[in-house]
């Protein structure tokens, strides 16, 4: 990281004191700018981090070719707003917004820089030079749903949620439904706290759902804080998510998701710079790479990790698609018929949950 | 041995007292320096980035301008009561309930055009803040509460609330999922003021109240009595000042103007009541308060040279690298030095002679 930053202020000192009025006008033709937008910080061991390593990952491959900025914490509002224009000022061709709150900015400040190409994480509103990717995480989430529905001994499970959005509910379904698969009598339970990254909220609704008696927990938020509770009270464990977090609780990971953007930014990146950039629709998942499962925890039974294999290797041959009915939904009513599998529209569109999730008050 | 003593002056200070904000700021820069330089960034650049570039960059005049607006708003109400002695830390609070009680009104008026739609969401957003305020105002005359505690700890109850209020009643029904208002209708939304730039009605309306407010505490009753109060609180006793009625006058003020600056906040920038609407800009505003000596044309100065740090800030994570807790730390370090440099303008260092200092041991 430093020496890169080093290189960086070598490099781009002399061009970045000129005037950014003219900046655009000169000196783009050889290397590409390319902006990222974190909405926590790359230290966060999580999801900004995943990120971050895929920014990474793009300077790796295409060297010299490539300069690439980021801005880390930004609230998701008015401030994202500025920053996509900062970064588009500051000569980006090529700008992700990772997190889904700062569509309106993306798509408020596109049109106003019509020849750089914007990518928006996990949106849902596409524009002339705005592009969405995302990754199928409810893919991950059903593995580690397998592995849940065999351990946990209280059949409980409590899932620390960011906001109830298609995204996450998603999650949420497919860890119980899998989970279920194993267990019908597996619960789970969400708490919502309205944030993507606050260590401190994290581990109180990780610490308050502990409390009610579930010995398993998951979040779709973007740091290690309730694996760290988890590993502190003594449940039976936890996952990472966006990254491996096991250096944060050894014992308590039993699995994590991981999030590798590498590829995808390194294809949009050669094609922006190949001039064959359009506004994509991507979502991918285990099969292409895009999410992956890190090292199972030793504490795992053999016969555990073999169920958790034969998800994970199905949904890569395409044999398994949790989504797949007979699917009730929280009350019991039947959403989804016997052998029908929901197309990718209802699911990013989900907004009920399927039974065994206690919905939130 | 060379000892100091601190006397205290006869009377305070002006050199002193218009001097240390400006030393505050000047030391913030050299400290600074030195202490990302010592940690491996370019301290040079950092200060140069954080404090300039948004001053010599024509395209962050805007930022600033957007930025700076709030915070004067409110640092503008917040000298009137510190003046007074009252120590409203709850900003944020009201800023937040004027912003809800004038999306309330957007809401209501939703579809609706007419140009009374605006001054009735900023009636509505003075008010809202004027109320919350009105709490520790009222626990403080009647209970003697003290109204640091009480408006701080409100500010938080207050974020729960728009967590409440755009998940259940407001919740946008386009919003697939995401806790958010709907985006409010034209007529209540703030126009911009200069074409081709995102500087909108709140800003010269910002700069108005500073110069209003300066005008009433310096030429009127009301001002002299804020002034007495605080700063003899027994001879305006004598003088038949009722310390209780200036409490509320404090708070009133001061929530009424946090509550219009969330008002412009929500009607301009962001349009919709969203779950990251708190951005700190009440505690910040503290900063400004004090920076800009209690003042309200300082608070204009304040305020923007705090904008410059948060603008900055980002110009130097995309130039730089340099990491987003760098703005916090420089703003710290501001406050920290304005009010240690504070004693300078009551007490002055002197020499004590050795001999001198024997025969008092």
């Amino acid at each position: 990281m430093t020496l890169s930053r080093r290189g960086f202020i070598k490099v781009g000192g002399a061009a970045m004191t000129l005037p950014l009025l003219g900046g655009t006008a000169f000196g783009q033709a050889e290397k590409l700018k390319i902006g990222f937008i974190y909405v926590g910080s790359i230290n966060d061991n999580g999801y900004n981090y995943a990120h971050n390593q895929g920014r990474l990952y793009v300077e790796e491959n295409l060297g010299d070719a490539v300069e690439t900025m980021f801005v880390e914490n930004v609230p998701e509002g008015p401030d994202c707003e500025r920053v996509v224009r900062e970064l588009a000022q500051q000569g980006c061709k090529l700008i992700f917004a990772t997190s889904f709150g700062f569509g309106d900015s993306v798509i408020k400040v596109a049109p106003e820089f019509p020849d750089v190409a914007f990518e928006h994480a996990t949106g849902y509103m596409k524009a002339d030079n705005v592009g969405l990717y995302n990754a199928r995480f409810y893919e991950g989430r059903a593995v580690c749903g397998v592995i849940a529905g065999h351990m946990s001994k209280t059949a409980k499970a409590g899932y620390i949620g960011s906001f109830p959005i298609p995204e996450v509910v998603m999650g949420i379904n497919s860890f119980v439904l899998a989970a279920r698969q194993v267990n019908p009598e597996f619960t789970i339970t969400p708490v919502y706290i309205s944030t993507w990254n606050d260590p401190a909220k994290e581990a109180d609704a990780a610490r308050a759902m502990i409390d009610q008696g579930i010995d398993i927990v998951a979040q779709h938020t973007d740091g290690p804080a309730a694996l760290q509770v988890a590993a502190e009270r003594g449940i039976v464990g936890g996952f990472g998510q966006g990254a491996d977090m096991s250096a944060f609780a050894p014992d308590t990971q039993l699995t994590a998701i991981i999030d590798h953007w590498g590829p995808h930014y390194l294809a949009s990146a050669k094609a922006v710079i190949e001039g064959t950039w359009v506004p994509g629709d991507t979502w991918e998942g285990l099969k292409e790479d895009v999410v992956q499962m890190g090292p199972y925890n030793a504490k795992v039974p053999a016969d555990v990790v073999t169920a958790a294999e034969a998800m994970r290797t199905g949904q890569i041959d395409g044999s398994v698609h949790i989504f797949t009915g007979p699917i009730n939904d929280h009350t019991g009513t039947e959403r989804v018929a016997a052998g029908v599998t929901m197309t990718d529209a209802e699911l990013l569109s989900m907004d009920w949950y399927v039974e065994g999730v206690i919905p939130p008050a | 041995m060379m000892r100091f003593r601190l006397e205290k002056r006869p009377e305070p200070s002006k050199l002193m007292l218009y001097g240390t904000p400006v030393a505050a700021v000047v030391l913030t820069m050299i400290l600074g320096c030195l202490l990302f330089s010592a940690i491996g960034y370019n301290g040079l650049r950092a200060v140069q980035e954080i404090f300039f570039t948004p001053l010599t960059n024509p395209y962050k005049w805007q930022d600033l301008g957007i930025k700076a607006a709030p915070l004067i708003i409110i640092g503008t109400g917040l000298s009137v009561a510190y003046r007074a002695n009252v120590w409203n830390i709850g900003a944020e609070g009201q800023y937040i309930i004027g912003a809800l009680a004038a999306t309330s009104i957007a809401l209501l008026t939703w579809g609706m055009s007419g140009w009374w739609i605006l001054p009735l969401m900023a009636i509505a957003g003075m008010l809202g803040g004027m109320a919350y305020a009105s709490i520790p105002a009222f626990l403080k005359t009647r209970l003697n509460v003290n109204e640091i505690l009480t408006s701080l700890m409100l500010t938080y109850a207050s974020v729960q609330l728009i967590y409440y209020l755009i998940r259940g009643p407001w919740k946008d029904p386009m919003g697939i999922g995401f806790p958010q208002s709907r985006l409010f209708s034209e007529a209540a939304r703030l126009p911009n003021i200069i074409p081709g730039t995102i500087v909108h009605l709140g800003v010269p309306i910002a700069v108005i109240v500073a110069l209003i407010a300066w005008f009433v505490m310096s030429k009127t009753v009301f001002g002299y009595r804020m002034r007495v109060v605080g700063a003899a609180p027994h001879a305006a006793r004598y003088g038949g000042f009722s310390e209780n009625k200036t409490i509320w006058l404090a708070m009133l003020v001061s929530g009424g103007l946090a509550g219009l600056a969330g008002m412009l906040e929500v009607a301009g920038p962001f349009q919709r009541m969203v779950p990251g609407f708190p951005t700190n800009y009440g505690f910040t505003a503290i900063i400004v308060a004090f920076l800009g000596r209690l003042n309200p044309l300082g608070v204009i100065v304040a305020g923007v040279v705090l904008a410059i740090t948060f603008v900055g800030g980002q110009v130097a994570q995309t130039t730089i690298g340099l990491p987003d807790e760098a703005t916090g730390i420089f703003q710290a370090m501001m406050l920290f030095l304005l009010l240690a440099g504070d004693i300078l303008v009551r007490y002055r260092i002197r020499r004590i002679s050795p001999e001198a200092s024997a025969g008092a041991a």
